[in-house]
């Protein structure tokens, strides 16, 4: 690398910094996906731990005042505001007292729309809540007549959960580290619209070309100018993340995420490999664009490949294989960093090098597609 | 010294170039004229290694451009139409910056940066961004970058296009200039009164090819007309896309 290559970057980094309406299209992302995250997981911790009363009708509830303090206990009781009752229905039989004193089934009519899809879990937590009171009654039966209600039960199931509060959260984990990764992509991507075919529109390429420079020097100039400013959002996802991520009650969920220094070395270190790997592909597809706007619909397609072989990974499907491959390895690594396990470092390394190694095509690629003149005049 | 011979191009269905053959001296003026879409800016593009020829030679002091690209643009300024400005750039940064990617160091460059905005005048806008700015305004700033590591050999591309008179005067004072310091300067045009009031040599361009070449004066005596515009009419068969 010589004078040239370095007067190219100064270049090509000062007039993107310039660019202000790039640059905090960029970041923009990067500053607020770790504040979105960090609001919607609060709400939902907010939502799973303290469940809301459930008002629904009770008909004839003088008949069962036992049964209604029971429901009233678990969040179940009658309510006349039409607003906020669900659309369930208890009727207590008109036999019940007589039926309860007599020792026999006694009649509880239980009326939902089951198709209705908002109701499902409405009705699971009456038909739980009416089924144990049920098995309460039973017991103090059992017991009245001198008889152990263990008896009932021939089974005796314990579920011993292996998962570590750490791999609990592993879809969660997952989803927060790529949207991390993904910061990347999209940080460099107004730039590398602009650098390139940005520069085809504005006619200074031709200009450049008409320097004695290499292709090489050029395009390896513009390669690093656009990984540095998607690194720069990968930064500042960490640093946000980490401001904003310790004040979401994890452990209410059961697991943590933790923003630790290593863990940041670690994403910044995998970091660079992906964003050479971006910055080259987001470069040469808009190369080949015939114009700025068509750039930018091409590069948005582009972002999906890697995007839906992460959600790949978040979702479990071909986790082995994807762990060797670019983006999709680096992620699962960190995963694994995060979950507290060993990370895999042949898979990282190989996954690295793949990431290096398409890089490097996609580089050469652009070197064949500048020598064409259709590509450089836009013909 | 910039020389061209037997070129041949094609672009899609149309024969741009078409076996032309023309040179321009050190010390002198060449005006390459044409009515638009003779092929003067396929040839310019040639010249600069943009465009491969699909025959024929394009040699910058002598040396080849399709053979050594980066050698032979070595010699080569380019004043191009349009300028290609870097809006966000100042005139300055822009200047530098396309000094050293020329191949002076960083220290050169900077010198032979002020040395070419005092030579053009630049001194006020020469710290401003360049977005804004009016088309004399870039124009002197596309020429400071494409003379400020002084190359033998300058070419430029309908210089005088879109400029008032006084911008059009600072351009000619500047190419007299660099013709007495002994550059070879090559340009198209189609703009009459330019090329007759500043070319030592005229190579007339219709349909990719030269259809004659000489001083002014001697395109008048050789078609028995007064002036260059009865000269060329004459010569190319045709007034279509010529302006007085």
């Amino acid at each position: 690398m010589n004078n040239r290559f370095f007067s190219l970057l100064r270049k090509e980094l000062v007039d993107a910094a310039r660019d202000n309406r790039s640059v905090m299209a960029g970041l923009y992302y990067a500053f607020f996906v770790p504040i979105l995250v960090a609001g919607m997981m609060m709400l939902i911790i907010d939502k799973v731990t303290s469940p809301e009363d459930l008002n629904i009708t009770i008909n004839n509830a003088a008949a069962a005042p036992d049964l209604i303090a029971f429901l009233d206990n678990q969040g179940i009781r009658h309510s006349d505001d039409k607003s906020e009752v669900k659309a369930i229905q208890i009727i207590i039989g008109a036999t019940y007292a007589e039926q309860m004193h007599r020792g026999e089934p006694a009649e509880v009519l239980l009326i939902a729309d089951g198709s209705e899809e908002n109701l499902q879990s409405a009705i699971r937590e009456t038909q739980k809540t009416l089924r144990s009171y049920s098995s309460e009654m039973a017991s103090l039966r059992l017991i009245a007549r001198g008889i152990n209600p263990k008896i009932m039960n021939s089974l005796n199931i314990k579920m011993q959960d292996q998962a570590t509060s750490e791999s609990k959260g592993g879809q969660l984990m997952a989803m927060i580290i790529l949207f991390m990764l993904l910061s990347i992509f999209v940080s460099g991507m107004n730039l590398a619209i602009d650098t390139s075919a940005g520069e085809r529109e504005r006619n200074s390429l031709a200009l450049l070309l008409s320097h004695p420079i290499s292709l090489r020097e050029l395009i390896a100039s513009k390669v690093c100018a656009v990984s540095f400013f998607g690194m720069l959002g990968l930064v500042l996802v960490l640093i946000m993340s980490k401001i904003i991520y310790p004040l979401v009650p994890w452990q209410e969920l059961g697991f943590s995420v933790d923003i630790s220094l290593n863990f940041m070395i670690a994403t910044l270190i995998a970091g660079v490999f992906i964003a050479i790997f971006a910055a080259s592909m987001q470069l040469f597809v808009s190369f080949m664009a015939k114009s700025f706007k068509e750039a930018q619909t091409y590069i948005s397609f582009v972002l999906f490949i890697p995007m839906a072989l992460s959600y790949a990974v978040t979702f479990d499907l071909a986790t082995d294989e994807l762990r060797w491959a670019p983006v999709t390895g680096q992620l699962q690594a960190l995963i694994d960093l995060m979950k507290g396990k060993e990370i895999p470092l042949l898979q990282l390394t190989v996954s690295c090098l793949s990431t290096l190694i398409i890089s490097v095509a996609l580089v050469l690629g652009m070197e064949r597609l500048l020598k064409s003149e259709k590509i450089v005049f836009g013909l | 010294m910039i020389s061209v011979s037997n070129l041949s191009k094609k672009i899609g269905d149309v024969q741009a170039l078409d076996g032309l053959s023309f040179h321009a001296e050190d010390g002198q003026i060449t005006g390459l004229l044409g009515p638009n879409g003779a092929g003067k800016t396929t040839c310019l593009r040639t010249i600069f290694g943009l465009l491969k020829a699909d025959q024929g030679i394009a040699t910058i002091n002598g040396i080849d451009v399709a053979i050594k690209p980066v050698e032979a643009k070595q010699q080569l300024g380019l004043f191009p139409d349009p300028f290609g400005i870097y809006e966000r750039l100042t005139p300055r940064e822009y200047i530098r910056y396309f000094a050293e990617l020329s191949g002076l160091s960083r220290r050169g460059a900077l010198d032979a940066t002020n040395k070419v905005i005092d030579d053009l005048h630049l001194e006020d806008i020469a710290d401003r961004r360049c977005k804004g700015f009016s088309q004399g305004q870039r124009m002197k700033t596309a020429l400071a970058q494409a003379i400020v590591h002084k190359p033998k050999n300058i070419v430029l591309d309908e210089p005088t296009r879109g400029l008032d008179v006084m911008s059009t005067r600072v351009l000619r004072d500047m190419l007299r200039k660099l013709k007495a310091g002994g550059h070879c300067i090559l340009f198209s045009s189609h703009v009459m009164q330019e090329v007759a009031s500043l070319c030592d040599r005229v190579v007339v361009m219709a349909d990719g090819k030269a259809v004659a070449i000489g001083s002014p004066q001697e395109l008048c005596d050789q078609t028995n007309q007064t002036s260059l515009e009865e000269a060329f009419i004459a010569l190319i068969g045709t007034d279509e896309g010529i302006a007085a």
